[in-house]
């Protein structure tokens, strides 16, 4: 039979390797799952002001690389793959990944979410050719360009702001109002000011166009009034939805599709347990992630030591 | 082992540092083209790829043929530098 771990994290983003830190500076066995980036959404952002210890603010990439080293040096392993299945028999639970099936005593979900797409004819067809999700990755290619952002939440105005180093104009669109907090809306107004970002409220995508495979208008709607508005590119931030779809016949989610936990981070399977935004309630910062994934190494290591967690 | 890889890169991208770090763990080397640094290569990119992003990476084999994979793609990737 093959090993059985005592752990596995799925997911490396500030949950999952702050979770590891843990684990593995106790000599709990840990591998980690990661099919994507490590640092999560972390490692895409481009300067984070918020994470407690850094005065002048930290990059995402900086964080996301001193959060890896952290954990290879107590002996976490991070494997690149993708976990698609989870599993349980008696109580070795497996993980069917893209690199093969591995079994453990215990699981850490720790898988984020991912973007919310606007559902309109041309999103998918222009993909990466003027449709973008990513900022910190595909922002270089918008040197004096004019683009559009979607959104008006924290996500859409830091990235906005980001922008703004490459685009020469940036058509801000959103849905009703503008929700981010109120330290991004001053930073937002500087950029108002200089004509850099032009926001249009009650405004909404009904189409992305283009010629030569390229994007180079969108349709829209302000005010109820139709217009077409010419644009290089366009970033869509609207949001995020939970990658729990693997998830849904087996734990318990949400009506989002968010997992439920108790207290002690465990959902309604003993021995599975859920860290960071994934979780039902988080509140999506990367230091309440990193908090969840201490409180989940914690509650893990009980539960390996057969200790009754407790109940609250 | 490839005759030569190359990488398209920018100063934040999270992907890139994903590829360069796969790269380097299977004792692979690389050049690295940062569109940040070198923004004229872009049009460069773009016709490998076609699309408007990074990391591009684009592997020479022994055999003289090129791949070019978008992202990080380790589905991709693994065969292609095998
Ligand atoms: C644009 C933007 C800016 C932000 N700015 C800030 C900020 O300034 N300050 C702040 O505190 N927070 C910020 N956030 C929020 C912060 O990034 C998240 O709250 C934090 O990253 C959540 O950490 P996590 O570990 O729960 O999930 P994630 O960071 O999402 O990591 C989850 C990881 O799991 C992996 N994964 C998913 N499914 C699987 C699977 N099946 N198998 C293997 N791996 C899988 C993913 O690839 C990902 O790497 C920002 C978010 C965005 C989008």
């Amino acid at each position: 039979m093959s090993k059985v771990h005592d752990l596995i994290i799925i997911g490396a983003g500030p949950a999952g390797l702050a979770c590891a830190i843990y684990t593995t500076r106790e000599y709990i066995d840990t591998v980690v799952f990661e099919k994507g980036v490590i640092g999560g959404l972390a490692a895409v952002t481009d300067v984070i002001d918020n994470y407690p210890g850094f005065p002048d603010g930290v990059g995402g990439l900086q964080l996301s690389d001193a959060l890896q080293k952290q954990a290879e040096r107590f002996g976490a392993k991070i494997e690149f793959g993708e976990v698609q299945k989870i599993t349980k028999k008696d109580k070795v639970i497996t993980l069917h990944t893209t690199d093969g099936d591995y079994k453990t005593k215990t699981v850490l979900v720790a898988i984020g979410s991912e973007y919310k797409k606007l559902d309109v004819p041309g999103e998918k067809e222009y993909y990466a050719r003027g449709v973008h999700y990513c900022a910190t990755c595909d922002g270089a290619f918008y040197k004096d360009k004019e683009i559009a952002v979607v959104g008006g939440g924290n996500s859409a105005i830091q990235e906005s702001i980001f922008l703004t180093r490459y685009a020469k104009k940036i058509e801000l669109l959103v849905r009703s109002t503008i929700k981010a907090s109120s330290v991004l809306q001053k930073e937002l107004q500087k950029y108002i000011d200089e004509g850099k970002i032009v926001v249009h409220l009650n405004t909404s995508v009904k189409e992305i166009k283009g010629e030569n495979g390229l994007v180079n208008n969108i349709v829209i709607n302000e005010d109820s009034k139709e217009e077409v508005m010419k644009v290089d590119g366009i970033f869509i931030f609207v949001g995020l939805i939970p990658n729990t779809g693997f998830l849904k016949d087996y734990v318990e989610l949400d009506n989002i599709g968010l997992i439920k936990t108790d207290n002690n981070l465990m959902t309604n399977v003993p021995g599975i347990f859920a860290a960071g935004d994934v979780r039902s309630g988080a509140t999506l910062q990367i230091a309440s992630a990193s908090g969840d994934g201490a409180t989940a190494a914690l509650r893990i290591r009980e539960f390996l030591e057969h200790k009754k967690l407790a109940t609250y | 082992m490839p005759k030569s890889v190359t990488i398209f890169t920018t100063n934040t991208c999270g992907y890139c540092s994903m590829v360069k770090k796969y790269l380097s763990n299977k004792g692979v080397s690389y050049k690295e083209v940062n569109l940040d640094d070198e923004p004229q290569r872009q049009q460069e990119a773009l016709a490998l790829s076609g699309v408007l992003t990074v990391p591009v990476t684009v592997v020479e084999k022994t055999d003289d043929s090129r791949e070019v994979i978008v992202g990080y793609n380790l589905a991709k990737l693994a065969p292609a530098i095998a």
